[in-house]
């Protein structure tokens, strides 16, 4: 439910327009977003007293924000969320730069082989992964055989697995924020800089990096968003190493059956996300008035 | 293709050319982007490369500049070989199309730019860009961003930008072409102004005759990847040596004329349309063949309209088809029997504009002064003569 505030929000109502065309999506979101979010809000601030009566309280947020595990796991929500997105950020712009200024007549396949692993299943592509990363799965294979390792490496339950799962997973995400936004930087303003004897790194430092820097809010916004609201890559690949906020929501909805609370950590998660989004807007209504 | 002009060093050291190109070649795949070309700038001047688009003359700016390399040939600036120089170290200045100027970069910034990469002090690259900034007048614009200018002010911008570097030559890519009709006469002055004053050897890339015509002192006219001409403006306008040349730069009236004759120096000539008549004459490099079809070229200010009455007996008849009044000149549009297309001719309004007595089916004479009418190099395939 969380995770679906990413990718609805952030558009802009086209106020003016005829309104009619929007009403179904209107009716669709007011019945599947906002009531159950509403619903998902009163559930929080309502707790169960022993005498089996529901009361006003904001006891699940203070207990959420007062008890150090609970603050450690939102602490590693964010941290984890934080690091899969600078590695997208690392990954993710040479690859955008090239497939922009390089890749001439294969920028569309490099746009295809970047699409489509999205268009499998997310269980899938981390069970990919398990079979990578397993005791005896291909890496810990290939690396015996060569003979860099004398016993299997633990690569699973293990953070670095979930870092390398989350970033598999987002990666396309930076790369197609960051090559629209270099797609309209005009070429010529590197040739003015270059022929004002600026070199070729210069040019970059100094006119494609902060024109493009749009590119990098935009993708880092939808990355951190996106790894912060993730639960399978927890799951499957972290095995319990990894206790995110969404893992515990799992756990309360689920296992402890404590609907209460996890709406609550749900509604910690969604402030996390409205934060990054409101983050994203100023960074674009700053840089706006330049496009 | 390596032709050299006859004073090399030789002769005198300062006759050295801002800009030499000698065989410059290129081609993009398949296709020529420009043919073997060679000209030269003289130092201190303004050189316009005219044509249309896909002439070749924005491939041979880039050549310039060292944003592409050719594939064969020379760029000589200041006499220096700097063909295979990265543009960093060619030490040009460049005004864009669409000036190019830093989004993220103030004005002052934008002008800095160049003299911050040299590693120019502080204090010097701030005294520098102020007083570039007030040769452009633009001082107070310092720490504004370029969206928050105008265009002409944008263009200021480049200019400073480009020249506070005191680059060796001075590059403009169509730098009016984005501005309003009148603010760019007045910026067509100023950067000749400028220029002048600096006396900084320029290349002007433009597909607008005009700005040809009023800013540089050489104009060359380039069309698919060859150059048809170069000389002064006036050399080119009053002396087109094709039909492509009279008719780009400038408005023409093309004739195809029968050779009735040489004599010497001189062709006679006959107007298509003309079954008898003793023809006219015009001047000639060469002799033609009688019979054949030569063209010739009247510019409209140079085609005289009178009354029948007042001209000639034998001056060619032309019927008035359309009269356009453009404020400073009439414009005349004359038809007549063996031509597909009217003649234009101008006529200059010098007194009150009254009426004229040249209403639409008028009949007319033609006349021209001798010498206004230019004979054409281009080869005319035999046709069925006029």
């Amino acid at each position: 439910m969380t995770a679906a505030a990413g990718t609805t929000s952030g558009r802009r109502s086209p106020l003016g327009a005829g309104l009619w065309p929007v009403l179904p999506a209107v009716i669709f979101l007011l019945l599947f977003f906002l009531l159950p979010l509403a619903e998902n809000g009163l559930q929080s601030l309502y707790v169960t007293g022993s005498d089996g009566k529901a009361a006003f309280s904001l006891a699940y947020y203070v207990h959420l924000f007062s008890d150090a595990y609970y603050l450690g796991v939102i602490g590693k929500t964010i941290w984890v969320s934080l690091l899969a997105t600078v590695i997208c950020i690392l990954i993710g712009y040479p690859v955008a730069y090239f497939m922009v200024r390089h890749a001439g007549r294969w920028n569309g396949a490099m746009i295809f082989l970047l699409v489509a692993p999205l268009l499998t299943s997310i269980i899938m592509r981390t069970f990919g992964w398990n079979v990578i990363l397993a005791r005896n799965g291909v890496l810990n294979n290939v690396l015996q055989g060569l003979g860099l390792i004398e016993r299997p490496l633990r690569l699973l339950q293990d953070p670095s697995a979930v870092i390398i799962g989350l970033v598999h997973v987002l990666v396309p995400f930076m790369v197609i924020s960051i090559a629209a936004v270099l797609k309209g930087i005009d070429t010529r303003l590197e040739e003015a800089a270059e022929l004002l004897g600026a070199s070729r790194w210069r040019t970059f430092r100094e006119i494609t990096l902060p024109l493009s820097l749009d590119g990098i809010a935009t993708g880092a916004i939808v990355v951190f968003m996106l790894a912060n609201g993730s639960f399978l890559t927890m799951l499957l690949l972290g095995g319990g190493s990894v206790v995110t906020l969404p893992l515990l929501i799992y756990q309360q909805f689920l296992l402890v059956q404590n609907l209460g609370f996890a709406a609550a950590m749900g509604n910690v998660l969604l402030v996390l996300a409205v934060i990054s989004l409101f983050i994203q807007l100023r960074l674009i209504r700053q840089d706006g008035a330049v496009a | 293709m390596t032709q050299t002009t006859p004073k090399a060093q030789s002769s005198a050291e300062q006759a050295e050319p801002g800009l030499r190109l000698l065989g410059i070649r290129k081609a993009f795949g398949s296709v020529v982007a420009l043919r073997p070309t060679s000209f030269d700038v003289p130092a201190g001047t303004m050189c316009a490369l005219l044509g249309p688009s896909g002439c070749g003359k924005t491939t041979t700016l880039r050549i310039v500049a060292g944003f592409e390399l050719p594939d064969a040939g020379q760029v000589l600036i200041r006499g220096e070989d700097r063909t295979y120089d990265p543009p960093q170290r060619r030490k040009l200045g460049m005004v864009f199309q669409n000036y190019s100027l830093f989004p993220h970069m103030t004005v002052a910034q934008n002008v800095a730019f160049g003299l911050r990469m040299a590693g120019m002090a502080r204090a010097e690259t701030e005294a520098r860009t102020r007083r570039m900034l007030d040769i452009v007048h633009l001082p107070q614009h310092a720490d504004r961003y370029p969206h928050q200018l105008s265009g002409g002010q944008q263009q200021r911008v480049a200019l400073a930008r480009s020249l506070v570097t005191e680059p060796s030559m001075l590059l403009l890519d169509e730098p009016l072409g984005a501005l309003d009709k009148n603010l760019r006469e007045q910026m067509q002055f100023e950067i000749r102004q400028l220029q002048r004053e600096i006396g900084i050897t320029t290349l002007l890339v433009t597909h607008d005759q005009e700005e040809a015509l009023t800013m540089s002192d050489m104009i060359v006219v380039m069309n698919r990847g060859e150059i048809m001409q170069a000389g002064s403006p006036t050399e080119v306008y009053e002396r087109p040596r094709t039909r492509f040349v009279s008719e780009f730069l400038g408005t023409s009236n093309i004739l195809a004329c029968a050779v009735l004759g040489a004599d010497g120096g001189s062709l006679r000539l006959r107007l298509p349309g003309d079954d008898q008549g003793s023809g006219f004459t015009v001047a000639a490099a060469a002799s033609r063949p009688v019979g054949s079809t030569a063209l010739v070229a009247i510019r409209p200010e140079h085609l005289q309209v009178k009354s029948v009455s007042e001209a000639q007996p034998e001056a060619p008849r032309a019927t008035v088809s359309g009269h356009v009044f453009r404020g400073a000149t009439h414009v005349f549009q004359l038809q007549r029997p063996g031509l597909d297309k009217p003649l234009l001719a101008y006529r200059q309004v010098t007194g009150p504009v009254g009426e004229t007595a040249l209403s639409p089916g008028a009949e007319v004479a033609l006349t021209w002064l001798p010498g206004t009418a230019r004979l054409l190099e281009d080869e005319i395939a035999p046709e069925v003569g006029a």
